[in-house]
């Protein structure tokens, strides 16, 4: 169905080329699933299927890439555009009209279709995506994942026969993310499209993946074949399979119940060795919430809530969307007022300082975290960064080439990926040397090398005697990093303890590796390969 | 950054493309100006003057089209036409609040970079595009229209022709720009209805066949009474818009159309599978 031969590509003005002479066949209905590092070629590949690489971006492309038999040489991507739908990370910039259904009539207007196979063509897309509900909703009033559902729904109705998705989920939350997937899951199953995915998400989406292309990046030959086989070498994994690694399951599970079913040798390996005892952690207190409550209009957004958070802490805030946890964020930076209670963040009430005594005290990083960056480039927002805070030139900078080095300045925000974003707003916020950091969803569209950094800095930070605060619903960066997990439900405290007890034996909140292990406590594949190298292999 | 102060071609003028514009813009000319140019005595003159300005009200639509086909045809890719989609709605909507209040008039002002950073193609496309647009939405359309709408597409196409600068000499040079093509645009405008317009027996009337300096001392004077009350404050504001809006609408529309990457040359080439593949 899509066919590169010896397929090179060079962008104009580029050194290297960045995809390197790719073999790569996808046949008909498979779901063929594309990893790799941030900046491997990822992208380029997938844009190269509807021929928007290189008509689009210009560029020396050698070779032939086809697509049910049509050359992207001799066909323009608007000649594609029945045969493959593209599904771009941000749902938002690929709309072009207002409303649901419009939205997705727009794509068949554009190819001409007659009215009745449109209207007809809309009410099937609407069921198929479990759209109906939503029909006459502006898209704007739409959750991410909803507006990911429909952004596919406008591909869908061309009746494409192949769908290229680029890291469809990495602008939304966890939650969004498993909508958006099972969507997918079901139109692989139901419909037998042939099915492209750049994906980080690899967890959800492995067991069901024919085949994996893994793209190293650096002109390195892809790697094509089984996903069981191609995630063995795979640099970019998660953390079931680096467990299946550690274990050296052969083949590798993709699933946590097939790694289940595996795991009873690894268990007994393990037996008696006990997960390293964390202390603790009892700075002294930083910030406090006391039986703080917050109403928007009708609704309770926190109800009598109580927390303290002591330096060196690191709290994962847990909880569905909507159970209060940006709100409780919201309060310790003292974005607003509490209807009821008393905040405290290093001996003041945040909602009434000054904003410069503020920034000095607590820094928030929201979850877009572009909303923080409004400077020309990367250099322009640390520069405006120091002005603004009153820091010495240049102290920003630092802060940012010790979150992520390298960065280019020249830069602007806005083309950064996911993961330098985040860094650079991190940098900002961090740059007055804030005692209390808080962190709202800070892996959204990190890749697996990008949430081991963050993990790494976190543990820095909370060893100079910061304390973060996070809200996530990413139990494997809870699982790795967190000192104590706070759970919340309809704006209450529903649990608070250390994060092992609080995530171990819940099945919501289990990482990974605890689901395989169970009901032994481990957390991540570092404790477990620790236990093992400290005591003799047995049998 | 190293593009900074170069223009790229956003939308391409092939050589015929060119020659279609220079031929219509020397119609338009003659359109504007075929007042102070027309010779041959009184009779004549007088003859003219009432049927000229329809003959051109007439052939200067269909000779916009003629070009703005052209460019379509060679060069407006999707890209092109939807950053000129954006622009011209953005200029539409800048022209809704301001019709001439005042001599407020902001819609320059987004024409001017756009036509520095994307070229004079775009330019001039981007002007005429912007004023039928507008005049859509205002209701403005008339007789003035075909005027109005080379008016625009020349101050556009201008500005894609002006000398590479940087940093605070480019923000001078086209705010410079900006007030200079004001004054024009204005005068030019007066001189489509200005031989029926000021009627006959005024001291700056326009004379049928009076010759060139006569007339044109005389257009002066209409143009100083009329309208230039309105042109210079127009001017200014306009200049001053550039001067604090530029930059940064400079380089928003520098990065849009680095994203987009225009003009950057797509290639191309097929191997034969048994041959060895050539490197990169």
């Amino acid at each position: 169905m899509i066919r590169f031969e010896q397929v090179s590509f060079t962008y104009d003005g580029a050194a290297r080329p960045t995809l390197d002479r790719v073999d790569l066949a996808v046949h008909e209905g498979e779901l063929c699933v594309v990893v790799g590092p941030t900046g491997s070629g990822k992208s380029t590949l997938l844009r190269a299927v509807n021929g928007l690489v290189p008509h689009f971006t210009g560029g020396r492309l050698t070779g032939d890439v086809t697509v049910d038999g049509r050359s992207t040489r001799d066909f323009p991507p608007r000649e594609l555009a029945d045969v493959v739908g593209m599904v771009g990370q941000n749902p938002a910039a690929s709309f072009v009209t207002d409303s649901v259904e419009d939205e997705l009539a727009y794509t068949m207007e554009n190819l001409g279709l007659d009215p009745t196979v449109m209207r007809r063509r809309v009410e099937d897309t609407l069921d198929l995506l479990g759209l109906h509900e939503l029909r006459d909703r502006p898209l704007d009033t739409l959750s991410g994942g909803q507006q990911q559902r429909v952004a596919i729904g406008a591909v869908l109705t061309a009746s494409p026969r192949v769908l290229v998705l680029d890291e469809p989920t990495s602008a939304l939350d966890p939650a969004a993310a498993e909508e958006v997937l099972a969507s997918l899951t079901r139109l692989v199953h139901d419909l037998g499209l042939t099915v492209l995915l750049a994906e980080h998400r690899l967890e959800r989406v492995l067991p069901f993946a024919d085949a994996v292309v893994l793209v190293p990046g650096r002109g390195a030959p892809l790697v094509v074949g089984p996903a069981a086989e191609v995630m063995a070498e795979s640099p970019v994994a998660p953390p079931l399979i680096e467990l299946g690694r550690l274990a050296g399951w052969d083949p590798l599970p993709l699933s946590v119940r097939d790694a289940r079913r595996l795991a009873g040798g690894l268990r007994l390996r393990l037996d008696g060795a006990r997960p390293p005892a964390s202390a603790p952690v009892t700075g002294a207190r930083l910030a406090s919430a006391a039986s703080v409550s917050v109403h928007y209009g009708e609704v309770t957004a926190l109800d009598r809530v109580s927390l303290a958070v002591g330096t060196g802490e690191i709290v994962a805030v847990m909880g569905r969307n909507g159970s209060g946890k940006s709100t409780l964020l919201a309060q310790l930076a003292g974005v607003r007022a509490p209807t009821s209670g008393t905040v405290r963040v290093d001996g003041a009430d945040p909602a009434g300082l000054a904003p410069r005594d503020l920034v000095a005290r607590v820094g928030l990083v929201p979850q877009d975290a572009g909303v923080l960056l409004y400077g020309e480039s990367v250099g322009a927002e640390c520069s405006a960064a120091d002005r603004d805070t009153g820091l010495v030139p240049g102290t920003t900078a630092t802060v940012l080439e010790r979150v992520l080095p390298g960065m280019d300045p020249e830069r602007h925000p806005r083309d950064l990926s996911e993961g330098q974003r985040l860094a650079l707003a991190l940098a900002v916020v961090l740059a007055p040397a804030p005692p209390l950091l808080l962190l709202d969803e800070p892996t959204r569209g990190l890749d697996y090398p990008g949430k081991a950094r963050l993990v790494a800095l976190l543990a820095e930070l909370a060893a100079d005697g910061h304390a973060v605060v996070m809200a996530t619903h990413d139990v494997e960066l809870v699982a790795r990093v967190a000192t104590r997990a706070v759970v919340l439900a309809e704006g209450e405290v529903v649990g608070d303890g250390p994060a092992r007890d609080v995530v171990c034996h819940s099945p919501v909140f289990a990482p990974q590796v605890a689901k395989v292990l169970s009901p032994d406590p481990w957390l991540t594949v570092d404790e477990v390969r620790a236990a093992l190298l400290g005591e003799p292999v047995r049998g | 950054m190293a593009d900074r102060g170069r223009a790229v071609t956003a939308v391409r003028l092939r050589p015929r493309a060119s020659l279609l514009l220079v031929v219509t813009s020397l119609v338009g000319i003659v359109g504007f100006c075929w007042p102070l140019l027309i010779q041959g005595g009184a009779a004549t003159a007088q003859a003219h003057s009432s049927d000229a300005p329809w003959i051109f009200l007439a052939v200067l639509p269909l000779l916009l089209a003629v070009v703005l086909s052209e460019l379509a045809e060679g060069s407006l890719d999707a890209k092109s036409i939807a950053l000129l989609g954006i622009l011209a709605a953005c200029g539409a909507a800048l022209r809704v609040p301001s019709p001439g209040v005042a001599g407020f008039e902001p819609v320059f002002f987004l024409l001017i970079p756009a036509g520095r950073v994307l070229g004079r193609g775009f330019g001039f496309v981007l002007g005429a595009l912007t004023i039928v647009v507008s005049a859509l939405i205002t209701g403005g359309v008339g007789p003035w229209l075909p005027f109005q709408m080379f008016g625009a597409a020349w101050m556009g196409f201008g500005a894609g022709c002006l000398p590479p600068a940087k940093g605070r000499a480019e923000l001078g040079m086209l705010a410079a720009y900006a007030a200079g093509a004001g004054i024009l645009y204005g005068a030019l405008l007066n001189l489509w209805f200005w031989p029926f317009g000021a009627g006959t027996a005024t001291a700056f009337s326009y004379v049928p066949g009076a010759g060139l300096a006569h007339n044109l001392h005389r257009f002066f004077l209409f143009d100083l009474t009329t309208s230039l009350g309105f042109d210079i404050p127009r001017a200014l504001t306009n200049a001053l818009m550039v001067l604090v809006l530029g930059r940064p609408v400079l380089n928003a529309l520098r990065r849009a159309s680095r994203r987009a990457s225009f003009g950057a040359p797509v290639e191309h080439v097929p191997v034969r599978l048994d041959g060895p593949a050539p490197a990169g």
